[in-house]
């Protein structure tokens, strides 16, 4: 079931011979997905599901409009065309209105694995069985997420841009919980292709974890080392990534203006520790996505580089503006981190806490991009080098700069799953300093 | 008018208010009707013969328009339809759930073999069966009264209303102006195996605006976003509200908090607006005593619940004054339905969530009122974002009741306070996964001395637990002050559905609140912090109250 990617280019190419506009840009997308969800160790809401959707936007010189159905038959198509253009007729004009992008170059997309495509929902539930098989022989119970996703695409304009997309994409988490002593564990992983994915492995680190975080000690809150799992730091960095913006900096509305004085440039200035590198690239191996974004290019960019910001992002009309290029955000994330394993990293805390993971992550305050959260599924004390037990968990209250400027130490790049967003994330555990544990949480 | 008179009311005009602008989207819901008894019948007829004991079939349509005006410029004139269908089903005691947007005879069918599939594929492994209770079998319509189809209002009144909002904030000195318009027709068809087959329809609608202030050469920056709340009704909800008022008030606001003193962390006393404290009372009660997340459904993602089944009739959630009331059927509401996507209809179905201060009841969806012993099935919370959602339980409408004294308003409270903080607006949110550990903030802090207003605060966040809050609520108001906030998009579900829904509080006053420097938590204003240790308010900041169970 689903649409090819040709049906896709060529429902594309029907579309904006449909339109009258003067320009157009339309995307036309088909995904099939597959859910297996379990709680108290067995299966609950799984769905298998296939969708399409088309999303057009027309301009008549400045007035412009857009629309998004679901429907792809010829009077559903036409009705949307006839309804887009008579809203951007109505449309004031706005000034900062730019024609769609000019064709580019662009790469070739690494996010395909025929083995994901083709896994079917039987195949799931044979993966997953041994999961939970293992939670019930461990006393836990689990709840797990399993979520794959098929999706092929084109992206087309009046400027003569036409580029097919193709992705897979499968994630799955895992959260034990034990009856006694308040327990909790969790572990995740995120792949593109599914031909040698154990889900075995990520299981029983959920419940590993769970068993040892039985009975958590009290522990008080209050500014410490931290070591963030990568599931936790991918939260972080993301938050930051979507942070910078070079329009809000010039309007003096970003964090950055904090950071500068007045008329600086935050561009080539030392904002964090020299340990921090974070870049994006579209065909990096371990965590590949899309490569354009409304048909401009997007690659390899570094935001990030040794503690120095590299790059912001800038939408089109700002750039023309600056007498800059245009600069997509980020379609993934990475940061190449130290290679230290997990337990080298507890081994250079003296006195500190271990993060599986956040929960709750919310802007607290822009002016300092303070984010606050909460640990969740196994946080561990940390003395002498060593993880010392379970403790209770926190709320935090931290800037992801500051995480960047306290960053002591970094372990070997993991694809794992975060609170906050699915963008494919190659980032390692982080140690950081002087992290502000803000108040204790009883939640278990 | 009377909830339920409302709730149940179709009339001719409610049904001529939703013919849609967008022809083919009136016209796909006009057929949608016409073949939808047909789906039915063979659908459900199908998952009989394939062995389901339960089966039902959703249809949605879901039309939306959006507007975004940044300072003078309109740049985001949007619209969107979808449609689609899914089928869920009972197979020896597993679900199986399938969806499509091609809506067709054959489109549908095929669900039934994919959703039949599925549940048979968990044959052998299942530890327990899914139980579900039966329900009484309804037929009919309903169509949600609105006073003016926001889908009928002119896109230019739309954008002149806007524009108006955003000349009037940089007419008092704005920086910056957004504004944001966006409305929601949902329809809904759904029929089951117990013999329901209903068609209802409703309307919700959002406006919005964020100002902000900049001094550049302090590389600061204030905002203040609107205080109006998306709501369940027409474009009536947009013309009562004097947009352009409130957005010169907001930059009056975003002003005097940018040049405020910083609060001092430690306990104050807190009166709280309406505006503010229906988030609250979304996070602290609402999520709490949803029982799916207390049987542990939502655990690798929304988390638990500190309000297990065994507190039920004996915590003590709140004071003695504090009254918490859920419902589907309030006028206005963002949840309200006349009938929940397992097909319970609401009316009749409210029920307390805290009474006099004990805790009462859960929410609860079809198969889960008798895992806790509870008889009267479910209390009609079942809701799917989409057509391609399974349905799950979400939140009713749930509001804090007026206190007893009609005569008490915000200022009434306030005049109780020596050294306090009055919050307005929601802001910052975030609890623990259990929601017992909270952290909130505001759009506008104003500081009580001695029982009057006296400027504002900036930097405010206030931090407790859940229980010990309500526990310190003495004083509410009257059933005058009462309001309707809500949202849109409360979260919960794996892939993570959105639902809209409302909470209606009156303003209220709590003691000895736990209040927080936002800058010093983000360890910029050391001189706040110093000054508050010297004061001896900082180190207690730092704690929780509870003692770890």
């Amino acid at each position: 079931m689903g649409l090819t990617e040709s049906q896709l280019e060529a429902l594309c190419e029907m579309v904006l011979g449909l339109v009258s506009a003067e320009e157009a840009e339309i995307s036309a997308d088909s995904s099939e997905t597959l859910v297996l969800r379990s709680a108290n160790n067995d299966l609950t809401t799984n769905a298998f599901n296939h969708t399409v959707s088309v999303s057009l936007s027309v301009s008549f010189g400045k007035r412009s409009a857009s629309i998004l159905l679901n429907q792809t038959d010829d009077t559903s198509l036409r009705e949307a065309v006839k309804k887009v253009e008579a809203m951007a007729r109505l449309a004031p004009e706005d000034p900062e209105a730019l024609p769609p992008v000019e064709p580019g170059s662009y790469a070739e997309p690494l996010t395909w694995a025929e083995a994901t495509a083709e896994m079917t929902p039987g195949d799931a539930l044979s993966r997953l069985r041994p999961v939970i098989e293992a939670a019930r022989a461990a006393g836990v119970e689990s709840a797990g997420y399993l979520l794959r996703t098929v999706s092929r695409s084109a992206f087309a304009n009046s400027r003569g841009v036409l580029v097919p997309s193709h992705d897979t994409r499968l994630g799955f988490s895992l959260t034990a919980r034990t009856g006694e002593g308040r327990g909790s564990g969790w572990a995740s992983t995120q792949v593109t292709d599914t031909t040698d994915l154990d889900l075995l492995p990520v299981g029983e680190r959920a419940i590993t974890k769970a068993l040892a975080s039985r009975n958590a000690q009290a522990r008080p809150a209050g500014r410490t080392t931290v070591v963030l799992e990568a599931a936790a730091a991918r939260d972080l960095l993301s938050l930051l990534a979507w942070g910078l913006d070079r329009r809000d900096f010039d309007e003096g509305r970003n964090f950055l203006n904090g950071l500068v004085p007045e008329g600086g440039d935050p561009i080539g200035q030392p904002l964090f520790g020299e340990k921090a590198t974070v870049f994006s690239d579209p065909r990096y191996a371990p965590a590949p996505c899309g490569v354009h974004s409304s048909g401009l290019p997007m690659n390899r960019t570094t935001w990030i580089e040794d503690g120095v910001l590299k790059t912001l992002p800038v939408g089109r009309f700002w750039a023309q503006k600056k007498g800059i290029s245009p600069q997509p955000g980020p379609g993934n994330l990475i940061m190449p981190g130290e290679g230290k394993s997990l337990d080298e990293l507890i081994a250079t805390v003296e006195d500190g806490v271990l993060v599986t993971r956040f929960w709750y992550l919310r802007m607290v305050q822009p002016q300092t991009l303070l984010y606050t959260g909460l640990t969740r599924d196994g946080t561990f004390a940390i003395r002498n080098g060593k993880i010392a037990g379970p403790v209770n968990n926190y709320r935090f209250n931290e800037s992801p700069v500051n995480v960047l400027r306290n960053l002591a130490a970094s372990g070997a790049p993991e694809r794992v799953l975060g609170s906050e967003s699915q963008m494919p994330m190659h980032v390692p555990a982080l140690v950081v300093k002087d992290f502000n544990l803000s108040s204790v949480s009883d939640a278990s | 008018m009377h909830r339920r008179d409302w709730l149940k009311g179709t009339t001719a005009a409610g049904m001529a208010l939703l013919s849609s602008r967008w022809t083919v989207a009136a016209d796909r819901a006009a057929m949608l009707s016409e073949k939808f008894p047909d789906f039915a019948s063979s659908v459900l007829a199908k998952a009989r013969e394939l062995g389901a004991s339960f089966a039902d079939l959703h249809l949605m349509q879901l039309d939306e328009e959006s507007l975004f005006v940044r300072e003078e410029m309109v740049q985001g004139v949007g619209a969107s339809s979808s449609q689609g269908g899914s089928v869920r089903v009972l197979v020896d005691g597993a679900w199986g759930f399938a969806a499509t947007s091609e809506i067709s005879a054959p489109g549908l069918l095929a669900l039934v073999d994919a959703a039949v599939a599925m549940a048979k594929g968990q044959a052998g492994w299942r530890q327990l069966p899914v139980e579900i209770e039966s329900l009484p079998s309804h037929t009919g319509t309903w169509h949600q009264p609105v006073e003016s189809d926001p889908f009928a209002v002119s896109l230019e009144e739309k954008v002149e209303g806007l524009l108006a909002v955003n000349r009037a904030a940089l007419g008092k000195g704005a920086s910056y102006c957004h504004s944001h318009f966006s409305a929601v027709r949902e329809r809904k068809w759904l029929a089951n195996s117990f013999g329901t087959q209903v068609e209802q329809s409703r309307i919700r609608i959002h406006p919005g605006f964020n100002i902000t202030v900049v001094d550049p050469k302090k590389g600061e920056f204030a905002t203040r976003a609107s205080l109006r709340p998306p709501r369940g009704a027409g474009w009536e909800h947009i013309s009562e509200w004097d947009a352009a008022a409130e957005s010169a008030l907001a930059v009056e606001q975003a002003r005097e908090k940018m040049a405020a003193p910083p609060v001092v962390p430690g306990r104050y006393d807190l009166v709280i607006a309406p505006s503010n404290l229906w988030l609250t009372v979304h996070e602290t009660v609402g999520h709490p005593t949803e029982l799916d997340r207390a049987l542990g459904y939502e655990a690798n993602f929304a988390g638990t619940s500190f309000c297990t089944p065994d507190k039920l009739d004996s915590l003590r959630y709140g004071s003695e004054i504090v009254n918490l009331f859920a419902d589907r059927s309030a006028e206005g509401g963002l949840s309200t339905v006349r009938w929940d996507d397992d097909g319970v209809e609401t009316s009749g179905k409210e029920f307390p969530i805290v009474k006099d201060g004990i805790f009462r009841n859960f929410q609860m969806a079809l198969g889960q009122a008798a895992i806790i012993g509870h008889k009267g099935g479910s209390n009609g919370c079942a809701y799917a974002d989409s057509f391609d959602a399974f349905p799950i339980q979400r939140m009713p409408n749930i509001s804090l009741q007026p206190g007893t004294d009609a005569a008490v308003t915000a200022e009434s409270l306030i005049a109780g306070v020596e050294n306090g903080i009055f919050i307005e607006g929601n802001g910052s949110w975030s609890i623990d996964q259990q929601r017992y550990n909270f952290q909130f903030t505001g759009q506008a802090f104003h500081r009580i001395r001695n029982g009057k207003l006296d400027g504002m605060f900036r930097d405010v966040a206030y931090q407790g637990n859940s229980v010990d809050f309500w526990n310190a609520c003495d004083g509410l108001g009257g059933a005058p002050s009462y309001e309707l906030g809500g949202a849109m998009n409360c979260g919960k579900g794996q892939p993570q559905q959105v639902a809209p829904v409302s909470h209606g509080a009156v303003p209220a006053r709590f003691r000895q609140i736990n209040v927080l420097n936002t800058a010093a938590e983000s360890g910029k204003s050391v001189a706040v912090r110093n000054r508050a240790r010297e004061e001896g308010a900082w180190c207690c900041t730092q704690r929780s109250t509870h003692s770890w169970a």
